[in-house]
């Protein structure tokens, strides 16, 4: 049993055949045969990756012909390209924050230096004065 | 400058995202790896880091605690499995079983590279569910990010038109 749902969509996405697969349901139904068409491979070799694509929600068959066309379930895409859209946002936030975080740091190095260059000009007077 | 999502890597299942900090390696390198810090940034804006222990060292663990502005909090368990400073660090996510969905483990790798007084970040995750499938990078899932349907489903033509001519 396939108990993570994102990977079993990874895995169902990882096959060139199945993604041609489900470009053409996009554009509409089609039956296993018409699916086989465009690939130099047997109907029961595509039915095994459609397998796989309905095992991971991808795909339903519909039940009112005898040809049982396929059907693309387009929300399950969506599913896993949210989340990988709020993979984004998270990295994109956090490294507005980081990126905030590093100009606060180097205001507060630069005020450092510009202090310990204040105390350097002043020493050599002093280790002058203590040489006379 | 936002995060860019690079999907051209054919060659390999991953997801980079890159962006260049004003700030030299040295100093992005201990914002990325001193946990104090890490705490500071990581999540962005409204979110906090209750806890964040590092124990930099290969096989040593990043146990992080996020807490989203809505009070929900989100544990991020990883192993560190290369530490180079002040240029490398890659870590691993640990499955964590109490998400549903849980979240995919990946590998990932931080580099950073000095350009100039500016460093460039740059993050490539290699999920481990695409890793192990072969999941090609040219899916485009990066292009396909934000789609609604109708957009997606020409996208999964083109794709495929791409794919009858390479």
């Amino acid at each position: 049993m396939i108990q993570d749902r994102l990977s079993s969509v990874f895995f169902a996405l990882a096959d060139p055949t199945r993604r041609g697969v489900l470009a053409r349901l996009a554009t509409g139904d089609a039956t296993v045969k018409e699916l086989a068409e465009p690939y130099e491979m047997s109907v029961a070799a595509v039915s095994k990756h459609l397998k796989v694509l309905e095992a991971a929600g991808l795909i339903s068959q519909g039940r009112q012909s005898q040809w049982r066309p396929r059907h693309l379930e387009a929300g399950r895409l969506q599913e896993v390209f949210a989340w990988l859209e709020d993979y984004r946002r998270f990295w994109d936030r956090s490294l507005d924050s980081l990126a905030e975080h590093l100009r606060v740091l180097q205001m507060q190095n630069a005020g450092k230096k510009r202090r310990r260059s204040k105390r350097v000009r002043r020493t050599p007077s002093v280790k002058g004065g203590n040489r006379q | 400058m936002t995060a860019i999502i690079d999907v051209s890597d054919v060659d390999r299942p991953v997801i980079v995202i890159t962006r260049d900090f004003d700030a030299p390696c040295e100093l992005v390198w201990k914002a990325i790896t001193d946990p104090k810090q890490v705490a500071v940034w990581y999540g962005g804006p409204g979110f906090t880091n209750p806890v964040c222990e590092m124990d930099l060292r290969p096989g040593g663990t990043w146990h992080h605690v996020m807490q989203a502005p809505n009070g929900s909090r989100y544990t991020i368990n990883s192993v560190f499995e290369e530490i180079v400073a002040p240029k490398r660090l890659v870590w691993r996510t640990v499955k964590d079983p109490n998400r549903n969905p849980p979240p995919p483990t990946s590998l990932n790798t931080v580099t950073l590279e000095a350009r100039g007084q500016q460093t460039r970040w740059k993050l490539v995750t290699l999920f481990d569910s695409i890793a192990d499938r072969d999941l090609a990078a040219k899916m485009g899932f990066g292009q396909m990010i934000g789609m609604g349907t109708d957009r997606m489903a020409a996208h999964l033509a083109t794709l495929q038109g791409a794919e009858d001519h390479g």
